[in-house]
């Protein structure tokens, strides 16, 4: 009963968010825009290099990659700011009396509203990059462990970012930290370019760290599969999921004592 | 689990304390950046040590001006807020350590701040809200029939919230707050940006549920005739302290000493002024005057008129209730006891 309400959660945000269709395609522009610009550039670095293939990534695998990021990251909105925002204005006041868990109420309602919000990305910008490049060469049986890896992608990446939302309740805001964490997921997390590209010593760091989790391995997988790298990339992923959504939660407990909502 | 005492009280408040750090705002640039490095605070004391009981049924009306800590209070109340000091139960639970258990026993409404889903239809948070206390398939639709009409809202509950009026928007939020039969129903500011028909609706079926399942409501409202309307219990609580506590009646009483008399006659009046009469208007068969209650005994000065007129009308107004509980503030300011 008490994950069945989770689901009706999540259900009436997928509903609730074909009324923002409009606003979704309009957002998606922005990343079929993004893909246009980096089919060029990757174009002209293909060219110049006069290879076919750079750091294990073909002209095509390097865009579908970029496609597939793009919807992961994009999908769900900047959660960080949502629940600053909701702690800040009070508005928290409304979910801290219903018998559930707010951080879990928040994450079944980014899944529910993210669904809509990824196909549209994936479609805007992939239309992008089936007319300029083509199609990649894409084995339809995987299709089932590239959701698993990217529904866990997803996850660790509102995971990450609640974490830095409830820091709201210590700092008062959390924009700072929301521009901070999505720089980082633009180069650490693999956001804009494959993480095979830096040099060794920093994507081996990288690889270190939960946010190549979020985007990285799912987008590789999805270019690039190999059952290998599918099972311990989702077992990573697993891993930081408990880690940083136990540490999202014990900071919640600890800092819910002082939330501090003054007047109406 | 406590259990709730014999005498049916439902909420209890001891000692109840609750202060706010707020940063000192510091001028200038040098002033700023010392500001960052070390900020100081200026502690505000939002609810300092109030105590008070609620039996079950009761009707309160909790008021005070901006910033008095009503809402703080009420927040404590429902388990978003944790006190500094002081004990509460609420429905014999600690607001606090059993929330998640305490959600099931209350309801509440945020007037500024709306439960249902705007863009979507009311129903459709009605049943995710069903879910969420996790009601009965058959007993939900049983419920949720009831209130709809009860509400009168079954026009409206298929239409996106969107859509709807602010009264419309606010019965649905009524129906929502009481689809698992709260025990508790913690109303901050209900009928806040209402037109007075609405307002005027909203408070009897306030009372209706009130009367009809027992439920206890604990009002917040700058609007007085709300508290009238509905509340036979008022506490009345400034810079977090409890400056009154009593009916509604006690407090006319205690703090009236004022009434205006408009009476009209069949005869040409027979009506002088004297040491706590001031006559504002007078003509042949009419007259209006301020009776001051502290210098002359009301029901004798009645009589004495009826026996020298013939009464044709009369109406007695008495200082609407914002004047008292002005006063009431005032007078605590002057450091008057009460």
């Amino acid at each position: 009963m008490e994950l069945l309400k989770y689901y009706y959660i999540s259900k009436i945000n997928f509903k609730n968010s074909f009324v923002y269709v409009a606003d979704s395609f309009a957002a998606s522009l922005f990343i079929a825009f993004i893909t246009f610009i980096f089919v060029n550039i990757w174009s002209v670095v293909f060219n110049a290099s006069g290879s076919e293939i750079i750091n294990g990534f073909t002209l095509p695998m390097m865009i579908w990659y970029l496609v597939m990021t793009e919807s992961i990251i994009t999908s769900q909105g900047k959660i960080t700011i949502q629940i600053g925002q909701e702690i800040i204005r009070g508005d928290i006041a409304n979910y801290l009396n219903k018998p559930y868990n707010y951080l879990v109420y928040k994450y079944a309602s980014t899944i529910g509203a993210s669904v809509t919000s990824f196909f549209i990305t994936m479609f805007c910008a992939g239309a992008v990059a089936l007319i300029m490049i083509g199609p990649l060469n894409f084995d339809f049986t995987i299709i089932p462990f590239i959701i698993i890896t990217a529904f866990l992608g997803i996850t660790l990446h509102f995971t990450m970012m609640s974490t830095l939302g409830v820091l709201a309740l210590w700092l008062e805001d959390s924009r700072a930290l929301d521009f901070l964490y999505q720089k980082i997921l633009f180069v650490a997390g693999g956001m804009l370019v494959p993480l095979d590209v830096f040099p060794l010593w920093f994507s081996s760091i990288c690889v270190l760290l939960p946010f190549s989790y979020a985007a990285y391995y799912p987008a590789v997988l999805f270019v690039r599969f190999s059952f290998e790298l599918f099972i311990q990339t989702i077992l990573i992923q697993l891993f930081w999921i408990i880690v940083t959504s136990l540490i999202a939660l014990v900071l919640f407990n600890i800092l819910s004592k002082r939330v501090s909502i003054n007047g109406g | 689990m406590q259990n709730q005492s014999k005498d049916s009280t439902i909420i209890t408040i001891k000692n109840l304390t609750k202060s706010f750090k707020s940063k000192i705002p510091v001028e200038g640039i040098r002033g700023k950046i010392k500001s960052f490095i070390l900020p100081k605070y200026k502690k505000v004391n939002a609810v300092d040590n109030i105590s008070f009981s609620i039996k079950k049924g009761e009707l309160v009306g909790f008021i005070g001006p901006n910033g008095a800590g009503k809402s703080t209070t009420l927040k404590m109340l429902s388990g978003i807020l944790f006190p500094d000091f002081g004990e509460l139960t609420v429905c014999g639970l600690s607001p606090q350590k059993n929330r998640k258990k305490l959600a099931y026993k209350i309801g509440t409404i945020f007037g500024q701040k709306p439960q249902l889903w705007f863009h979507l239809p009311a129903i459709d948070t009605f049943e995710l809200f069903s879910k969420i206390y996790e009601l009965d398939k058959t007993e939900y639709q049983k419920r949720v029939d009831y209130l709809i009409k009860k509400f009168e809202i079954s026009e409206i509950i298929h239409q996106p919230v969107r859509k709807l009026s602010l009264g419309q928007r606010m019965r649905c939020e009524f129906v929502l707050a009481l689809l698992h039969k709260p025990e508790v129903l913690f109303l901050d500011e209900p009928t806040i940006g209402l037109d007075i028909t609405i307002k005027k609706t909203i408070r009897e079926l306030i009372k209706k549920i009130n009367r009809e399942e027992g439920v206890t409501v604990i009002l917040t409202s700058h609007d007085m005739d709300d508290v009238e309307t509905i509340c036979n219990r008022v506490i009345v609580i400034n810079h977090g302290e409890i400056i009154y506590d009593d009916t509604l009646d006690k407090i006319k009483e205690k703090y009236i000493d004022k009434k205006i008399i408009r009476i009209e006659t069949n005869n040409p009046i027979i009506f002088k002024e004297r040491e706590g009469i001031t006559i504002i208007k007078k003509s042949t068969f009419e007259v209006e005057a301020i009776v001051d209650t502290t210098k002359v005994d009301f029901n004798k000065i009645t009589e004495e008129f009826l026996k020298k007129n013939s009464l044709s009308d009369v109406t007695i107004e008495e200082p609407p209730i914002e004047d008292i509980i002005e006063k009431i503030y005032k007078l605590k300011k002057k450091g008057n006891s009460f």
